[in-house]
């Protein structure tokens, strides 16, 4: 409101002076009332409860319930004097001990991500001048009140949200702020009744690139547009990603289902009168055998691993399972500029001889291909050169035309490097042709005008130049250049002018006239006093020469991009503050609107008819206004998302960014939204993907968004999407792979209690799998390159297509897991049959195997046993059994390479990764077996070599069977096989 | 491994305790024994030959009935004194009880490289059982220990094991131990060791390896 409000109506408001400023008893009494001029930090969340949070999370409960069963039970036995009660005791250490390096595990990748509100405050400026007791004093900008009276010059930070109140050609940079990158001048007038538009307002956080001004502070802290953002921002909920929330879903199976066995088991194992005591430790072993406690730690350093290969791409991910988030995205709402254009204005078409050229607009261009044969072309050329101001900043020379910097505006510049491109050195035909007067462009002339003296010796006229809005070039003239003739300029060339200005400012071009005069030697001579006041010089009569439009092009990456995207089922929807016009013809050139689709307008044009006549379901493309969409209620605007497939919208505010975002979210879509400037932070963090800009972003839009584009390509997105899509399938894998032992972990403990046989495997062990052999294989799926086109299928349901689903349960529990589970118990009966057990001995002998007393157990040779004796067999069981889930485990790593493909396909030797897995898994399984056999804690025995062969034909067999398996989903798709064994 | 007869388990091991003057204490030691020995009446053990020889008793064929080895027998009353027949109580009522030591059977093993493994108990020395029997006054009175059969060996001709099948009737020799000046209301550990060569009893995991300990307390 304070920009309406004239100077006298403001100091009486908050009751201060513009000479004086505020007495500093008033000024500390406001600052008592309003707190300082900074904004809030968000209430952080204590670093130890986070800690704890990780410590309780995913499947820590269950552990930790193992753990603490295991110290009761370690504390019975204690207590009853049992003779060996330290292994309870070990065991209670080693889940804890994983339940906690896991946590700091999970808390140090989550401390890596940055607090939003970080890069707010870092943009708070330092100190301030301010006029209190009528004295100008140095002050530290949060001690500002409302009402203090400041004055900034050229370079400051804005203190505050500031009402102007003298100014002396004052610019401020409000990209931070609007997005708009060109500096806005500031004066003390009341322009516009959006505050955000007047002049007379200066944005607190905003810089001030030149010029001086006073002004008064009327808001401070949180209270200033920015600190409303910066709430609005942190307001704005974090959305638990796709990934985050298939984990979820996956932790509550494995746990649901380590629950139900665990506690049906218990019932069991009470009911078949053991004691209550043994029944607890069983129940450990259920949970520590179906709990994949390396799996979490898994997927997290899949997912670094897939960022860093991202980071590569220039897509720089800041949250670990937003790389996810990106493969499963299914609307990206992109900027327009600097995004899928070029930022950065480019001669696209000339008209000149009654005809249009196209240009290369290409990043690297180096030569132009249109025909530059005709002597207009020359005499065009020579305006473009000459009536230009803008310059290569020196030493440039060795940089392509492109990448040079120029001191000039966007359109100057374009120019510049058209004609450097084609004539090659302006500055030097500048040189020849040495100006001798100028006018520059201004908004009320609208045109730029040059006078030169010529390059040709023989020639002493002066060549006047002009370039400008072409109608008002046009109007300048009276002749029209033909093939470099003079024709005079009849109303029929004046229409073909008319077309031509059409159609390119049809296709979203800032088109620019040229014409000149060749000054009459006589009546200017050499020393003619040329004087730009008066314009002693003619303006008018002039010869047209040509047109030139220019555009910000396109990237030339993006068409491929946008089709890449169209073909993985993604939407893009351009959102831009630009012209309709103009953001038409970019989407239209980049395939965002694909050629033969049409918008309402489109049709209503083609047949004729009103608008409102038209049927909207048939046109599949939409441009909408921002003016419109502030019009529009929630269900218009779902209305327009969901029936047209190609969306442009144009001029519309950053607000109404996060309206539109809010608007593909209920259509249930996974949103991508690319932002650069602080108001875009709202957007960035409601998308599920939020994706600053590197290069032209503000820290706080990094800070929002998830992802931040090194390069601001879109194209990059793209890639991005691909690896995110990827890391989903191969987490699927993981996930396949690590799930598929857990029944061959599980079974020994049910058997172990229904058929009361020695235990075939112990809970140590069963972990030094779990976090042992198994987690470098697992982490190694991840190197696995895509089976087929992943971009050509659509994105995932986020509904039905989960990580884990039933078939992949199924198949890996209850089909591999039990081939597996059958070759492990292979191995365990054999090797118990050649020490002297055969099976049928082995059935119901659990009491007096584990029977202290009996030092004399007669085994099927007749030889007798001792307890110690029995042990150590009973751990070089432990040992067989875990060395043949490692084996079938290799078998298991190899299959799950693919899910359709045979591994022939796939290749057994591209992923080099996964052989490093391998040999880990063997290494370590071979230094566990022989190297700590003598820990007696860790229950492993040196094996004899030929138990680890026992188990090799079950790895040949779930290898076999699972290509037979693939084979059919690939012969007959779509079969019940198919839709069943498809994971 | 080596066991040990009558055996009755505590929390912490063999632990035999009785009273000489209530003899529902001892009975059912005594019933252990008893039963313990019917596998080796002379009925039980007429499948079984005499052996004299003093060595192993090699056998490289089956001579026995059915494609059997041989087997030689040990009847109880080689345990003379403790044999059960002479004295049904095996001295437990006065205070002079016996115990059965035996070794596990396994298949081709041959103990002591020749010359028969004998049994040889003591006392363990630890802390806790000196400082007792210090109490009592005598520290330095060793235990006093009858074995039979003489010496208490095993005889090499019951060596080596061929298994279950090959010698279906095989039954292990044992050695007897009388225990003859155990004090009384005393809590004494003894350990009885298997000697002989490549026979072990310092496993410190087996406490059963080469050895038995046990604990014995006679009361009055």
């Amino acid at each position: 409101e304070d920009h309406k409000l004239s100077t006298s109506e403001l100091e009486e408001k908050y009751g201060t002076s513009i000479n004086k400023g505020l007495s500093s008893a008033r000024a500390a009494e406001i600052l008592a009332r309003d707190g300082p001029n900074s904004l809030t930090p968000p209430k952080a969340t204590p670093e130890i409860v986070k800690f704890l949070k990780q410590m309780v999370g995913g499947f820590s409960i269950l552990l930790w319930i193992g753990a603490v069963f295991s110290w009761i039970s370690f504390a019975i036995q204690l207590a009853q004097g049992a003779e060996s009660p330290f292994d309870n005791l070990y065991l209670g250490v080693v889940l804890a001990l994983v339940v906690i390096l896991t946590g700091i595990f999970a808390y140090y990748q989550e401390a890596k991500s940055t607090n939003i509100m970080a890069s707010f405050s870092k943009m708070i400026p330092q100190q301030a001048l301010v006029i209190r007791d009528a004295e100008k004093k140095e002050l530290p900008a949060d001690q500002l009140v409302v009402g203090d009276i400041v004055e900034i010059k050229g370079g400051d930070r804005i203190p505050a949200d500031i009402r102007l109140i003298s100014t002396q050609g004052c610019k401020v940079d409000n990209s931070s702020l609007t997005g708009e990158s060109e500096p806005q001048s500031r004066s003390c007038d009341f322009t516009h009744e959006n505050p955000l538009e007047t002049r007379n307002i200066a944005f607190y956080s905003t810089t001030c690139v030149e010029g001086t001004a006073t002004g008064m502070v009327i808001n401070t802290g949180d209270r200033t547009v920015i600190g409303r953002i910066a709430s609005l921002a942190s307001g704005v909920g974090n959305e638990k990603t796709p990934i985050a929330i298939e984990i979820e879903h996956f932790v509550y199976l494995v746990a649901g289902v380590a629950i139900s066995i665990g506690v049906l088991f218990f019932i069991i194992s009470v009911s078949m009168r053991y004691k209550i005591l043994d029944s607890i430790i069983f129940l450990i072993g259920i949970i520590v055998a179906n709990v994949p406690e390396g799996l979490l730690a898994t997927v997290t350093v899949s997912l670094s691993l897939t960022a860093k290969r991202m980071a590569k791409k220039n897509c720089l991910v800041k949250n670990l399972e937003a790389v996810e988030t990106l493969g499963s995205t299914s609307i990206i709402c992109s900027d327009k500029t600097g995004t899928l254009t070029q930022n950065r204005m480019t001669v696209a078409h000339l008209w000149f001889d009654n005809q249009i050229y196209s240009a290369d607009t290409s990043e690297d261009q180096t030569t132009q291909p249109f025909d530059q044969s005709s002597p207009s072309w020359t005499a065009l050329s020579k305006i473009v050169t000459l009536c230009n101001r803008a310059e290569f900043r020196p030493g440039q020379e060795n940089l392509p035309i492109m990448k040079r910097v120029v001191v000039g505006d966007a359109s100057e510049t374009a120019l510049l490097k058209f004609a450097e491109v084609i004539l090659g050195d302006v500055m030097n035909i500048r040189a020849r042709n040495k100006k001798v007067a100028e006018i520059p462009f201004n908004s009320t002339n609208k045109f730029q005008l040059s006078i030169h003296e010529t390059d040709d010796p023989n020639d002493k006229r002066f060549l006047l130049v002009m370039k400008g809005a072409p109608e008002r070039i046009l109007e300048k003239c009276s002749t029209i250049m033909i093939n470099g003739k003079e024709e005079p300029l009849d109303s029929e060339k004046a229409a073909a002018f008319q077309t031509a200005y059409m159609e390119l400012g049809g296709m979203g071009e800032r088109v620019l006239g040229f014409c000149h005069l060749y000054l009459p030697e006589n009546e200017f001579p050499d020393t003619y006093p040329f004087d730009t006041d008066s314009m002693n010089f003619p303006t008018s009569n002039l010869c047209f020469v040509g047109l030139l439009s220019m555009i910000d092009p396109p990237r030339s990456t993006v068409p491929d991009a946008v089709s890449k995207c169209r073909s993985a089922g993604i939407k893009v929807i351009m959102v831009t503050g630009d012209h309709p016009i103009t953001a038409k013809a970019i989407a239209k050139s980049v395939g965002i609107i694909s050629a033969t689709s049409e918008t309402v307008e489109d049709i209503a044009k083609r047949l004729n008819i009103p608008v409102e006549q038209v049927n909207r379901r048939e046109a599949t493309a939409a441009v909408v206004n921002g003016m419109e969409l502030k019009d529009m209620s929630l269900q218009q605007l779902d209305e327009i998302l969901c029936n047209h497939s190609e969306i442009v919208f144009a001029r519309t505010s950053p607000q109404q960014k996060l309206i539109i975002v809010e608007g593909c979210q209920r259509q249930g879509a996974v949103v991508a939204v690319t932002g650069d400037g602080v108001n875009d932070s709202p957007a960035l963090k409601k998308a599920d993907i939020g994706i600053a800009m590197g290069i032209a972003g503000s820290d706080a839009a990094k800070n929002a968004a998830d992802m931040v584009l090194l390069d601001d390509n879109f194209a990059s997105i793209v890639t991005g999407v691909e690896e995110g899509r990827l890391i989903f399938d191969n987490l699927k894998k993981t996930i396949a792979y690590t799930l598929t032992k857990n029944i061959a972990e599980l079974c020994p403990f049910l058997i172990y209690i229904i058929a009361s046989i020695p235990m075939p495997i112990g809970t140590i062990t069963i972990l030094f799998i779990d976090l042992g052999t198994d987690v470098i294989p697992s982490v190694a799926l991840a190197y696995e390159k895509a089976e087929s086109d992943i971009m050509n299928r659509r994105p995932r349901n986020k509904r039905k297509d989960r990580l884990v689903n039933e078939q992949l349960a199924v198949y890996s529990y209850l089909q591999i897991g039990i081939m597996q589970s059958v070759g492990a118990f292979v191995t365990y009966f054999t090797v118990y049959a050649e020490q002297g057990f055969l099976p049928s001995t082995l059935l119901g002998v659990r009491v007096d195997w584990e029977n202290n007393a009996i030092n004399d157990f007669e085994d099927s040779y007749g030889q007798e046993w001792t307890k110690y004796q029995r042990m150590y067999l009973q751990w070089t069981g432990y040992t067989a059994f875990f060395v043949s889930i490692t084996i079938q485990q290799v078998a298991d790593l190899i299959i799950r390479k693919t899910r359709r493909n045979s591994i022939f396909q796939q290749g057994l030797f591209r992923n080099k990764v996964i052989w490093v897995g391998i040999f880990s898994q063997i290494g370590i399984a071979l230094i566990l077996t022989y190297g700590l056999g003598h820990v007696t804690a860790l229950n492993f025995m040196p094996l004899r070599f030929q138990y680890w062969f026992v188990a090799v034909p079950f790895a040949i067999l779930i290898w076999v069977y699972d290509e037979v398996r693939k084979l059919f989903i690939r012969r007959y798709p779509g079969s019940w096989w198919d839709k069943n064994m498809y994971y | 491994g080596v066991t040990l007869r009558p055996d009755v388990y505590g929390d912490r091991g063999l632990q035999i305790y009785y009273n000489v003057s209530d003899n529902k204490t001892w009975e059912s030691l005594v019933t252990t024994l008893r039963t313990f020995l019917t596998a080796y009446t002379p009925a039980a053990q007429r499948m079984n030959i005499n052996c004299t020889s003093d060595t192993y008793f090699i056998q490289d064929t089956f001579d026995g009935p059915n494609k059997t080895k041989l087997s030689c027998k040990f009847t109880s009353d080689m345990l003379q004194n403790c044999s059960g027949i002479t004295d049904p109580t095996f001295g437990f009522p006065e205070g002079k009880p016996c115990f059965i030591i035996k070794m596990n059977r396994i298949i081709k093993f041959f103990p002591g490289n020749g010359t028969a493994p004998r049994v040889d108990c003591t006392y363990v020395v630890t802390n806790e059982a000196s400082f007792l029997l210090y109490n009592q006054g005598d520290e330095s009175r060793p235990l006093e220990v009858d074995y039979y059969p003489v010496n208490g060996t095993f005889n090499l001709h019951y060596f080596p094991y061929y298994g279950k099948k090959a010698q279906p009737s095989y039954s292990n020799p044992l050695v007897a131990v009388k225990f003859l000046n155990i004090t009384r209301n005393v809590e004494l550990k003894i350990v009885c060791k298997i000697i002989g060569a490549g026979i072990t009893f310092d496993n410190v995991h087996d406490p059963y390896e080469g050895k038995v300990e046990f604990k014995l307390k006679i009361e009055d």
